[in-house]
């Protein structure tokens, strides 16, 4: 054996068992081996048997055939799994779920007290592990009572508090912040550098592009297995469901216009320190701003001023979520929500269709004042339509088509419900007759955040109020969904999305408004916002790579316009100032 | 106030963090003493020793500086079934005797005995849910997992498996707030879509209909819920060795001893009077 490697996979295949059914096949024949302080990353569409992979690794599954060898223990010996366990850490993606005692500390130490250790000892490692995630002052509290960047602090903590070997990460950036994303990261690094072998699951592929060794599944299938240049070089990423990442995208498409920009740019970082030697050649012409900065006149149809609100008030656990917010939108708009986890999007969101209702400040949706006792969630939602936050767990018909026509069902509304079922289907891609008799639990991710799209879009809203739309897509299924919101745009539909996506903001909304500790701290035209770079690191965000850019560019002397937020506005500006076609 | 908040309505299990002499008892003293006084309250028979017991556990809310309102929260939800029950109680109590009867129409009628009946009745809920909401607020859950595996310890020597016993309370206490959220969510999701969430006021089916679409949803996700819960303890190898560490030492006082002598002093008096 070799003395090197933490982790052996020998030619596994697994599938899902069904009760009095044929099992479903997962994954085929992987061999696999993890080095000592390795950092891997697992690739590949939703459904291609990433998650079944990572939990074969740590014998919460057992492989059908072939065997997996942790420090050369088989996992399929059952006297190796308490020693197995203790190897290996685990952060499972949806937080709450993995948090088992009642307060935060209890929590950490549950790992430790599990292996049996003194008390002195666990008391040192929770003490420990507190400081590394920042969790100090929420030591007691109860875990359902923090915030949701919080809780993946404490899921961490958890792991890292039996001091594993090998961390196991299953997509634990889907739900979190840029910073949320970037404490996360640096903790994986540190982790690197004590010796612990890492495997991260994620659909971000700048990520992928930090790690030593990325593996691509597709349809339980190992396809490729290399260093991120190699996988990013290779041909078809599109049949993967991957892309490039960010960085090497954009250094791609400048390239032809920035010969001095060398290839192969990963991350972003890399990306910004080449672009700040990158200097305008003589003779470049200025141009005219792209985008026009005067909004264009549109009836206002959201007004939020003043919004004070405070969960379970009157109670020992009141907790302020807004504090002093204030909302425009005018009909039309695409306005984007964005602030760290916690600073009260999802309240505000949830203030726009009338489910909460506004303690403190006015709250107006078209014709109606929330302030109002009898206007409520009832009168609105067929003007606004709220999309949750991973709306498919709340799912509460057999049928897709009968979930879909839910809404109309309730609210009795006129006309044909079978036609309207039709028409919201088509309008988010989804085939009529196909669909409309499948179990909604069968559905794949993007499948089933479709379904949830058309299930508000059959009461025909006008306003579309959406919570984190894209989090936990794969790359295409997430361009797919971008695709239908900026068409919905189009037709007319007033939408406000909240998203940790920078890029999705800067490719759907021409408005944005920035959320920081309950307030809105900053509000204009999404170009505007963009180049607030300072203002959106202090809220625990970050522009996106094109708008970052773009400062740095016009800062060496490019005679860029300002408002830059996307790639195709970069470039074409970028083609303007060298003297070819806009 | 919103429709939707769930959370705010579960008491049990709320611990309100603080610094009194009953917060710092010895989570063994703490369970024994509630234990004995949640059987008293439940045995004794007088009213006035019912009375007496509700003023030593409004002495103790205020000794631990628990809000009243607090504590009262636990009441709302049983209350229209205790209202019910003291009715019963008041119409249905036959009279000890003919003197007895206060007030009679036709075949209805309210007998001394009766109210004190129904009075009792009133008293002891109103006791006994305030002196749970009381353990609860003082005793964080895992003081009381502490404090149940060190009392419950012995028994694993006859073969009963009480580290998993209290590990079930653990998960129960933990699933409890997740439940709550979870319809809280489901209710807005169908709120948004149409689904009637005014408030009803009054009418039991009215409210059981506006309940039961919750249902099958909740169900199933925390069937899932339960299931990535099981994986997670799992994965943080719990089973793989027994007896289990605890990061806390329990420290039993002088303070401590003389805490459940007092309290049973204390429920002697209201047992006899």
């Amino acid at each position: 054996m070799n003395p090197q490697a933490i982790l052996q996979i020998e030619n596994v295949s697994f599938s899902h068992p069904v009760p009095n059914g044929t099992p479903v096949p997962a994954l085929h024949g992987i061999s696999l081996t993890l080095r000592e302080d390795e950092f891997t990353v697992l690739l590949g569409a939703n459904g291609s048997g990433k998650s079944t992979l990572l939990r074969l690794m740590n014998a919460l599954l057992l492989p059908d055939s072939g065997k997996v060898l942790v420090n050369g223990l088989d996992t399929r010996e059952p006297q190796n799994l308490g020693k197995i366990r203790s190897l290996i850490g685990m952060v499972f993606q949806s937080p709450e779920e993995q948090i088992i005692a009642t307060s935060v500390e209890e929590d950490i130490a549950f790992g430790p007290e599990n292996l049996g250790l003194p008390s002195p000892e666990i008391r040192r490692r929770v003490e420990g592990v507190l400081h590394i995630v920042g969790l100090e002052s929420e030591r007691s509290r109860p875990p359902h009572l923090l915030s949701a960047g919080q809780m993946q602090r404490l899921a961490l903590a958890g792991a890292l508090a039996m001091q594993p070997r090998l961390m196991l990460f299953d997509e634990p950036t889907t739900m979190i912040d840029p910073a949320g994303r970037r404490m996360l990261m640096e903790q994986i690094h540190a982790l690197k550098s004590r010796g612990v072998t890492v495997v991260l699951i994620t659909h971000h592929m700048d990520e992928a592009a930090q790690a030593d060794r990325v593996i691509v599944l597709r349809g339980g299938r190992l396809e490729l297995d290399g260093t991120p240049r190699q996988i990013f070089t290779s041909a078809g990423l599109d049949k993967y469901g991957l892309e490039l990442p960010p960085a090497e995208v954009f250094e791609k498409a400048l390239r032809p216009l920035i010969p001095g920009l060398p290839p192969h740019i990963y991350t972003l970082e890399m990306m910004l320190e080449e672009l700040r030697g990158i200097h305008p050649p003589p003779g470049v012409k200025t141009v005219a701003p792209h985008r026009s900065e005067i909004p264009i006149q549109s009836e206002t149809i959201i007004r939020v001023e003043g919004l004070g609100f405070t969960y379970m008030k009157d109670t020992p656990m009141a907790h302020r979520a807004l504090e002093n917010t204030s909302l425009q939108v005018g009909q039309g708009e695409a306005h984007g929500l964005i602030g760290a986890t916690g600073s009260g999007k999802t309240t505000l969101l949830q203030h726009l269709n009338g489910l909460l209702k506004p303690q403190e400040g006015i709250v107006r949706v078209g014709a109606f004042d929330l302030n109002d006792p009898g206007i409520g969630v009832r009168q609105l939602c067929s003007l606004a339509g709220l999309i949750f936050q991973n709306p498919e767990v709340q799912f509460f018909e057999q049928y897709v088509g009968d979930e879909i026509a839910y809404g109309a069902k309730q609210l009795k509304l006129a006309g044909n419900l079978r036609e309207r079922v039709r028409e919201a289907m088509d309008s988010v891609g989804l085939d009529f007759e196909t669909y409309k008799d499948r179990f909604t639990w069968t559905l794949s991710g993007g499948e089933k955040r479709r379904v949830a799209l058309a299930s508000i879009l059959s009461l025909d809203p006008e306003i579309l109020l959406l919570d984190e739309p894209t989090a936990g897509l794969d790359p295409l299924t997430r361009r797919a969904i971008i695709r239908h919101l900026q068409d919905l745009h189009g037709r007319g539909k007033t939408l406000v999305l909240s998203s940790h996506r920078m890029g999705d903001i800067a490719r759907v909304t021409d408005h944005t408004t920035v959320m920081q500790n309950g307030t809105s701290i900053l509000a204009g035209t999404t170009g505007k916002v963009f180049s607030r770079g300072e203002t959106l690191l202090a809220a625990g965000l970050e522009p996106p790579l094109s708008a970052q850019a773009a400062v740095i560019l016009r800062t060496n002397g490019w005679p860029l316009p300002e408002g830059i937020t996307c790639q195709e506005e970069l470039i074409s500006a970028l083609r303007a100032c060298l003297g070819g076609k806009p | 106030m919103t429709d939707f908040e769930f959370l705010s309505k579960i008491n049990i299990g709320q611990y309100l963090p603080g610094t009194s002499p009953l917060h710092r008892l010895d989570p063994r003293a703490k369970i024994i003493i509630f234990t004995v006084f949640i059987l008293v309250l439940t045995f004794t028979r007088s009213l006035q020793g019912l009375v007496l017991g509700l003023v030593i556990i409004l002495a103790g809310l205020l000794l631990a500086r628990i809000p009243l309102r607090f504590a009262l929260r636990g009441l709302a939800a049983p209350l229209p079934f205790l209202i019910f029950l003291a009715l019963l109680q008041l119409f249905l109590t036959p009279a000890a005797n003919p003197a007895d009867v206060l007030w009679q129409w036709r075949f209805l009628q309210i007998t001394g005995s009766g109210v004190m009946a129904a009075v009792t009745l009133l008293v002891r809920f109103t006791a006994l849910i305030l002196t749970i909401g009381l353990a609860t607020s003082i005793t964080s859950s895992s003081d009381l997992l502490v404090g149940m595996n060190a009392l419950l310890r012995p028994l694993t020597r006859i073969g009963l498996p009480a580290e998993d016993a209290v590990m079930m309370v653990q998960v129960a206490l933990r699933f409890l707030p997740l439940l709550a959220v979870t319809a809280e969510r489901t209710a807005k999701a169908q709120a948004s879509r149409g689904a009637d969430w005014s408030p009803v006021k009054g009418n039991l089916v009215q409210q059981v209909k506006r309940i039961a679409p919750l249902i099958v949803p909740l169900f199933i996700s925390s069937l899932n819920k339960a299931e990535r819960m099981a994986l997670a303890m799992d994965a943080r190898a719990y089973g793989s060795h027994r007896p289990r560490g605890s990061m806390r030492e329990l420290l039993f006082t002088w303070k401590d001893a003389a805490a459940i002598f007092l309290a049973l002093l204390l429920s002697a008096v209201v047992s006899i009077v």
